[in-house]
């Protein structure tokens, strides 16, 4: 069934690619890894990228003890996302890592690959880390336009371009950490905790 | 109205797709039609290019006349110009389209750092340097259409439009001729300089 012309009425809170892991070493357990990486080309405070990363999101501390860090190359939109996103996302916030991480300044992002192909990859480097993310095995690409009950803040409305990735790992001044996808739902949707999203974006209600 | 939360279409292709069209005369046709292109996902992979015609209905290419098409991926680019872009109605039935010379990109430079004043994409293909500006950006709307709407008339596409209340185009420094002039867009009356963000085409049939 053909979508339907449509201008948002509702503002655009901010667009770019948003992909992601949640690992876990123990199907059964707590997540072992949890990564976000934003790379926005437009949000009311400017472009740019931001890396999430909790090496332990189960342990309140950041470096050098463990590799929890929120890294961003525009501060004022690191804290735009912090507040009016990631604070929303249950998952992340209300992990001991997230008021606890390090947070440092990227330097340099590196995309690898092809997203029809055999694999993706971002290596972000900054702070005297070098983290590279790599996602395998990918899916069919998909266009999801969301409704809030869907969406992970419940607020908004949101399109994006799905990459589903069955394999994934992310590797820290070339040390891998633990753990591995593990299966969920997204609007009916049989996926994996790894996966691409590009051309994503959120929009605030219809008004 | 009717809300697909999983488009059953195959994607075709996402990325970024800004464009700038310009008129020397406010009454007479395009006398430059540009797009530009930062392809994240395709079947042909992943690149850059722009289709810069400064001489829409002369078949002729660069440096004869201003026609010209840049790219790090000419499978991807041609991917796009045959499928999409020539279909556009601002590019459809233009002689520059066939002729225009084909020049491999070797150099890429995005300034998205003067946002909302400016933004700009800089090719660079040999001896040849082109660069697009916009200028002045208005608030971002997110719009969807279906394909009766869509440039091609044949996909459904998602995507972010920008307006830009002036834009330039400058070959190796020397800038093509005409200025922005009003259109009807989506029901809005807009500029022809606008920059299309997070922009994904889908084929509605579901087997593509």
């Amino acid at each position: 069934m053909p979508i339907k012309p449509n201008v948002r009425t509702g503002g655009v809170d901010w667009t770019g690619e948003n992909p992601g892991m949640l690992l876990k070493t123990d199907p059964a357990g707590d997540w072992s890894v949890l990564m976000l990486f934003f790379r926005i080309v437009w949000s009311p405070v400017g472009p740019g990228n931001i890396l999430l990363l909790y090496e332990n999101p189960g342990k309140g501390a950041g470096l050098p003890e463990c590799c929890n860090v929120i890294m961003a190359d525009n501060e004022a939109l690191r804290d735009y996302i912090k507040t009016g996103f990631i604070e929303k996302l249950g998952t992340f916030s209300d992990a001991p890592a997230y008021a606890a991480s390090s947070q440092l300044t990227i330097d340099n992002v590196v995309s690898d690959g092809d997203p029809c192909g055999d694999f993706y990859s971002e290596t972000v480097t900054g702070g005297g880390l070098t983290i590279k993310l790599v996602w395998e095995e990918l899916g069919k690409p998909t266009a999801l336009e969301l409704p809030p009950e869907l969406t992970g803040t419940g607020e908004h409305v949101m399109y994006s371009l799905l990459v589903d990735s069955k394999s994934c790992y992310v590797e820290v001044n070339g040390r891998r950490l633990e753990g591995h996808p593990v299966p969920r739902e997204q609007a009916g949707l049989p996926l994996s905790t790894a996966f691409l999203y590009y051309s994503e974006t959120w929009i605030f209600p219809d008004k | 109205m009717d809300r697909i939360s999983v488009n059953p279409g195959s994607v075709e292709w996402s990325g970024e797709n800004p464009g700038i069209y310009l008129k020397s005369d406010p009454d007479g046709d395009y006398s430059v039609v540009a797009l530009f292109f930062r392809i994240v996902l395709s079947p042909h992979g992943r690149g850059v290019g722009a289709i810069i015609l400064g001489d829409p209905d002369t078949a002729a290419g660069y440096p004869e006349v201003p026609n010209l098409c840049l790219t790090d991926n000419r499978p991807m680019m041609t991917y796009l110009l045959d499928n999409f872009a020539s279909k556009f109605p601002t590019l459809v039935g233009r002689a520059g389209v066939e002729a225009m010379s084909w020049h491999d990109v070797t150099k890429n430079n995005q300034d998205n750092r003067n946002m909302p004043h400016s933004y700009s994409e800089e090719l660079t293909a040999g001896d040849v340097t082109v660069q697009m500006t916009w200028k002045d950006l208005q608030p971002p709307m997110a719009i969807e259409v279906g394909p009766n709407e869509s440039a091609t008339k044949a996909h459904d596409m998602y995507a972010v439009f920008l307006e830009a209340t002036d834009a330039r185009i400058t070959i190796n420094g020397t800038a093509l001729q005409g200025q922005v002039v009003d259109r009807q867009f989506f029901g809005r009356t807009m500029s022809t300089a606008f920059l299309a963000l997070s922009e994904t085409w889908v084929n509605p049939n579901e087997n593509g």
